[in-house]
Formats: C-alpha cells, sequence, structure tokens
C-alpha cells in the first residue's frame, strides 16, 4: 500500500491521508478496526497485523513520514504489547504509537506510556471520538480518549513509581531480574548469563537492598508493578 | 450567584459524600479576601468550616487535627506552595474531597494536583464566581477542572511519561560509578574534589565525566545537571 513517490506530486502528496497501521490479535476486531477508520475521510488504513512481530514487519514496510500504530493491549507472549510499544519506539522514533484498550486499568495506561505510547483510546468510546483520537495523535497530540481520561492523576503516579524502580536498577541488574522471574535458581540465572554464581547472588542482594525489600518474591513483585518484568501471562 | 453559568469539564467519580448529614471543611488560602470567598462559598454549599489558615503548615496541622471531609487549598500560600500540604499528609490525613485553587492554568499544575489526589482544580480568575456550586459538584464525587486545563493536563502527562522513559533509559546505561560522578558533578564539586572524595585519579574522573557526556548527550557540565535533572537522575 506504500505507493511509489516517483511520479507523485506535491499536491497529491499534500491531500494524501493519514496513514494507521491497526495491530489486533482478534480478526473480527482488526476487520472492524479497518473498516471504521478506512471509511473516515482524512484516514487510509496502510497495513494490519496480528501479532508484534507482524506489526514490526508490516510497520517497516510503509514508506510515509506520518503514521499511526494502532496497538491492542490484548497481545500475549514474549512480544506482548508493551514489547511491541517499546520496539516501535526505538526502530520508528517518528510515528504516533497509540495504545488501544477496553475498561483499561490505569496500570495498564501508565505502562503503556510509559514504554513509549503517545496516548491511550478506549474502545468504549464513541466512533467519532475514536477517529477524532487517531487524527490527534497524527497531528502529535497526547491523546488520553475514554474512561482512563478520568484517572490522569492515578496514571501519572504510575508512571512514577516505573521511574523510580528504574532510575534505581542498572541495566545489568535488570538483565538479572527478569531472568528471575522465570523462576530459575541462581546456578540456572548465572548459566544463562554467562557469569558465575557468587556474580548473580551478589546482583540479587544489591537488588533487594535498592527496593528495599527482602527476598526474590518481593523484589519481583516489586519489578513486575513497575513493568519491569513481566510474570505469567499480559494484562 | 450573579455570575454567568460557568462550564466545566466533569467526570463521575466514586466517593461520594453527597450523602453525609454535615461536611466539614478546611480552608486555607494565603490572602484574607480570598479566604472569606471560599468561606462564604461554603456556607451556600451547606459545608460547615472548621478552620480557615493562611500557611500550609497551618493548613497541615488542621487537616490533622480536625480531619475534615473537605479541603480548599490555594496553591499560593505565604510559607509554601500548596502542593506541599497535599504530599505531607498521608492517606488516612488527607481530606476525602480536595479543591485546589490557583492563579495559574498550567498543564503541569494541574497534573501534579491530580497526582497528588485533588479532585478540583479551579483558577482562582474564574472559578472564584461560581466555588459554591463546583464545591457542590466535588462533594458529589465529580472531577471538576477548569475548561481547556483538562486537555493541558493530558499534554503535561505526554511530556512526564516522555521524561521518564527518557531518564530510565539514560539511567540504565550509566555504571554505578557515572552515577556517582553525576550526583557529584550536580552537587558543585570539581573534578578534582570528586577524585578526592571517591579515591580515584582526576584522570579517571575526567574518563568518567565524558562517558557520562556522551550517554546524556551533552557537552558541558550545565548541560550535563540540568538534562540530568530534567530526567530526574539527580535531584537539584
Amino acid at each position: 500500500m506504500s505507493g511509489s513517490s516517483v511520479n507523485e506530486t506535491k499536491a497529491t502528496r499534500a491531500i494524501r491521508r493519514l496513514g494507521v497501521v491497526v495491530v489486533d490479535p482478534f480478526p473480527v476486531v482488526r476487520a472492524g478496526l479497518a473498516t471504521t477508520i478506512e471509511a473516515s475521510p482524512g484516514l487510509e488504513v496502510l497495513a494490519q497485523a496480528s501479532s508484534a512481530e507482524e506489526a514490526i514487519a508490516v510497520v517497516g514496510g510503509v514508506r510515509r513520514t506520518r503514521v499511526v500504530v494502532l496497538v491492542a493491549m490484548g497481545l500475549a507472549g514474549d512480544k506482548d504489547s508493551y514489547w511491541l510499544i517499546r520496539t516501535l519506539r526505538e526502530r520508528f522514533p517518528g510515528y504516533a504509537i497509540l495504545g488501544l484498550g477496553a475498561n483499561a486499568d490505569p496500570h495498564v495506561v501508565s505502562r503503556a506510556l510509559f514504554v513509549g505510547a503517545d496516548g491511550f483510546v478506549d474502545k468504549n468510546i464513541e466512533l467519532d471520538e475514536f477517529l477524532a483520537a487517531i487524527k490527534s495523535a497524527g497531528n502529535e497530540e497526547m491523546v488520553i480518549a475514554g474512561p482512563a481520561a478520568a484517572s490522569v492523576g492515578k496514571i501519572a503516579e504510575g508512571i512514577e513509581r516505573r521511574r523510580s524502580v528504574g532510575l534505581r536498577l542498572t541495566r545489568r541488574e535488570r538483565e538479572v531480574l527478569a531472568v528471575a522471574a522465570e523462576g530459575l535458581t541462581a546456578r540456572e540465572i548465572a548459566e544463562r548469563l554467562g557469569v558465575r554464581e557468587r556474580t548473580v547472588t551478589t546482583h540479587l542482594a544489591r537488588i533487594y537492598g535498592k527496593l528495599g525489600v527482602g527476598n526474590r518474591l518481593a523484589a519481583l513483585r516489586m519489578a513486575a508493578r513497575s513493568g519491569l518484568v513481566s510474570i505469567g501471562p499480559a494484562e | 450567584m450573579a455570575g454567568r453559568p460557568h462550564t466545566h469539564l466533569a467526570f463521575r467519580l466514586s466517593g461520594s459524600l453527597a450523602g453525609m448529614d454535615v461536611v466539614h471543611a478546611v480552608v486555607a488560602a494565603g490572602h484574607p479576601v480570598v479566604r472569606s470567598v471560599i468561606d462564604i462559598a461554603c456556607r451556600e454549599a451547606g459545608v460547615t468550616v472548621l478552620a480557615k489558615v493562611e500557611t500550609a503548615s497551618a493548613a497541615i496541622e488542621a487537616c490533622r487535627s480536625r480531619r475534615p471531609e473537605l479541603l480548599v487549598l490555594d496553591l499560593e500560600l505565604p510559607d509554601a506552595d500548596g502542593f506541599r500540604v497535599l504530599s505531607e499528609l498521608d492517606d488516612v490525613d488527607r481530606p476525602a474531597a480536595v479543591l485546589v485553587l490557583s492563579d495559574h492554568a498550567e498543564g503541569d499544575l494541574v497534573l501534579r494536583a491530580l497526582r497528588l489526589g485533588a479532585r478540583g482544580y479551579v483558577t482562582k480568575a474564574e472559578g472564584l464566581r461560581d466555588l459554591s456550586s463546583t464545591i457542590t459538584r466535588v462533594l458529589a464525587g465529580e472531577r471538576v477542572i477548569a475548561p481547556g486545563m483538562e486537555q493541558d493536563a493530558v499534554l503535561a502527562l505526554g511530556r512526564f511519561a516522555r521524561r521518564a522513559r527518557e531518564g530510565a533509559e539514560v539511567a540504565a546505561h550509566l555504571t554505578s560509578r557515572e552515577h556517582q560522578v553525576l550526583e557529584l558533578l550536580s552537587d558543585g564539586h570539581t573534578m578534582r574534589q570528586i577524585a578526592t572524595r571517591l579515591g580515584i585519579s582526576p584522570r579517571t574522573v575526567e574518563t568518567h565525566v565524558a562517558k557520562v557526556y556522551r550517554k546524556l548527550g551533552v557537552r558541558t557540565r550545565v548541560q550535563a545537571v540540568s538534562r540530568a535533572a530534567t530526567l530526574g537522575l539527580v535531584e537539584l
């Protein structure tokens, strides 16, 4: 859908519609979103994807300067919606990323914003509001549309909590914690990371100290709440 | 009230105090005129005012000892800003409903008030005219933010999220040593002083500083300190 730019004139480019990429694991939802967006003047669906990896691939194939990527928060597995948002943010810094959820908890919204989303839209809103939110995101505006708009303060608190835990741990400590979240022993973590077991226990002790907790479970709970590690199924 | 009706964006929240027999309030405002306007508005809204105070410290004290259900709080207080009152009160002592009044209509301030648990934010220029109805709505569990400021708060949230993300990213790339060096730099220590403090050679400090600058994407110490403060890596 990316169209060749060779014989395009400035005029046709100026009236070009805002491109949207739709990422949602459910085919029916995806089709509904795409149809709705296509029917709106000024918007066009450039591509659709059902998983995070597929999304990275199709977004990479888009040749546009202004793109809005709609990411449903329901992607599960290792490469969940948060992973996708973070990766899109790193690889395509100029594109707008909108999280898309249903009656989302402020925790979900703050985590999505923290990993790089430019806004959050709830599926539980009127159609014109939904389309307006996409257009605002295309204009580089921050949008929070739907029930989450009433929790701006809580969302900001959630971001602050993530930030404060994130600031305290080094990259290596975060890696250790992420592997520890899989339930491995210190020896297994050491093997995985290619370091000595002693080094791992030192890292863990330092992590507990920084987070002000006494054991691994408490550290993991805190890290999970701050979005540093994922435990169990995706939110 | 004589004033023209004034539209506010409102959201229904849980925690309505509307069913209570009598609502008690503490009023905190720096200026005596503002204090009495709030006092009158509270009475119009059927709220009993327990205390009218001028300073942040008196407001904290009054909330702790009198346990009001409502706090009407002017951000511009003589001894500290009103945020101080909200951040010093723990969840038990913080009144269920907090209405903030301010001279300034800025998204960052609204966001900060909301983060600290405020349920309403109106400006003194616009909001004093229909304050009693605002008080009634806040007590009914509505969130009342002056027109236009809702979106400003969302924009502020976006900036806040970006800074938090960048800060955490940069922090993850700094070693513990580099972090120490950055903190000492921000405290205004010279390279030589930092070297003595950390028991390393000035040459090593220079290497650390160069790496910190590179990771922060800056060239000078002033830029480094200001960038680090913006990202929340150090406190000034």
